[in-house]
């Protein structure tokens, strides 16, 4: 049972990686785990889903207003520019840099359609990492502690 | 003894970052990479306090003031829970942003300013440019390696310690900036003798500061530099080209014209 879950969580982040979804800086936080600090992965990529959503939501916020205010809604895709580089999360990213760049031109068009995009991938993203903590919990509870 | 001796060797970071992904992330490396496996054996710990703002970063370094002003030197390097040896303060921050903590910690004049680094995740030389001319020690584009932790470990050894000596062995691995010694000098002078900063590590600390510096911004530099040269080899090209029209059409206007091509 835990040799088929921990093959079908290899499997998952494998996919990730080979989509783009993630690059080597999601490998750098999986060797900063050990004993000492077992749920770090967890933990981070648990922040970075709230955060991330967050971000989003004030993103869409902003966009809506009449008169948007292109440096607030740059500040914030560079903060989920900053922490998707941060856990690795490549697509996210890349798309933020993209966003960025309609902030720069202010074109609200522009900032609105990439915002779909990032909310997609964002989401794609938080699905995978869900599921990964859950086969990963699965894992733990196939070798109880003594 | 050895617990206490451990613990008072301890490197104190302040880490600045409005991100909880990235506070959680860099407060994780430098608590892994402080000796063990890291090729650095023996190296001293990271101690690592996280705030999410500059404004908290300042009251908490406001603190540390305070209660060193009240205690003696030995009994604050005991007893101050929140003293700080380096701060790593991200550049974009809301409110706050990491420069003007930056700003506002080498404001205090103080010659044993504590030394800040800065993280960004934007390479832009102007920026690093900035903050390194306004004092930082470093500057650190995110996310940060393992191999960055060693650099802020030597940037943590750039303030002169007055008492214990507990950093003697990091005063060779100094990385202070050239443009933050050559102001201490000219601003603090006669607090060098009295702090005994020895000029010989001042040399040698302008030394690393330029090679950091150099370093830091050898792209902004070489790019300067390119810029300039270009610029004047257009400019003689340009002259040049004026002259031989200048002639050209002074000697068309003398009715001369088919003597250029016999000249």
């Amino acid at each position: 049972m835990a040799a088929a879950l921990t093959s079908q969580l290899h499997a998952l982040v494998n996919n990730m990686f080979a989509t783009g979804l993630l690059d080597d800086q999601f490998q750098q936080l999986q060797m900063l785990q050990d004993f000492s600090a077992p749920d770090f992965v967890s933990e981070v990529v648990t922040l970075f889903c709230d955060d991330g959503e967050r971000i989003i939501g004030e993103l869409a916020r902003e966009l809506d207003k009449p008169n948007v205010d292109f440096d607030r809604v740059d500040s914030f895709a560079h903060q989920l520019k900053g922490s998707s580089a941060s856990v690795g999360a490549q697509k996210v990213k890349n798309t933020c840099i993209q966003f960025r760049e309609f902030c720069q031109q202010r074109s609200r068009d522009g900032c609105l359609k990439t915002l779909d995009l990032v909310r997609t991938e964002f989401y794609d993203l938080r699905n995978k990492f869900q599921a990964m903590l859950q086969l990963e919990q699965q894992i733990q509870a196939c070798y109880p502690k003594h | 003894m050895g617990a206490a001796a451990a613990a008072a060797a301890a490197v104190r970071v302040l880490v600045v970052d409005d991100s909880p992904v990235d506070r959680r992330v860099v407060e994780r490396l430098l608590r892994t990479h402080c000796g063990d496996g890291s090729g650095d054996a023996g190296a001293a710990p990271f101690h690592v306090t996280a705030v999410d703002s500059g404004k908290k970063a300042m009251e908490l370094l406001g603190l540390e003031g305070r209660r060193r002003k009240q205690l003696s030197p030995s009994a604050a390097a005991d007893a101050d829970e929140q003293a700080v040896d380096i701060v790593l303060t991200d550049y974009c921050m809301p409110e706050m942003t990491g420069y003007d903590l930056l700003k506002a910690i080498k404001a205090l004049g103080s010659p044993n300013s504590i030394p800040v680094v800065v993280m960004s995740s934007e390479n832009e030389p102007q920026r690093i440019s900035r903050c390194l001319t306004a004092g930082a020690e470093d500057f650190i584009l995110k996310p940060l390696k393992i191999n960055d932790v060693q650099r802020l470990r030597k940037c943590s050894g750039a303030r002169p310690k007055a008492a214990t000596g507990d950093r003697d062995n990091d005063d060779d691995d100094r990385c202070s900036n050239t443009v933050i010694s050559s102001s201490r000098t000219k601003l603090q002078p006669s607090d060098h003798t009295a702090k005994k900063v020895a000029t010989p590590e001042q040399k040698t600390s302008h030394l690393a500061g330029l090679a950091m510096v150099m370093n830091a911004s050898s792209l902004e530099v070489t790019h300067y530099f390119q810029f300039i040269f270009q610029f004047i080899f257009k400019f003689i090209l340009i002259a040049y080209a004026v002259l031989c029209l200048s002639q050209l059409l002074h000697r068309w206007s003398n009715g001369s014209f088919l003597s250029l091509w016999c000249a």
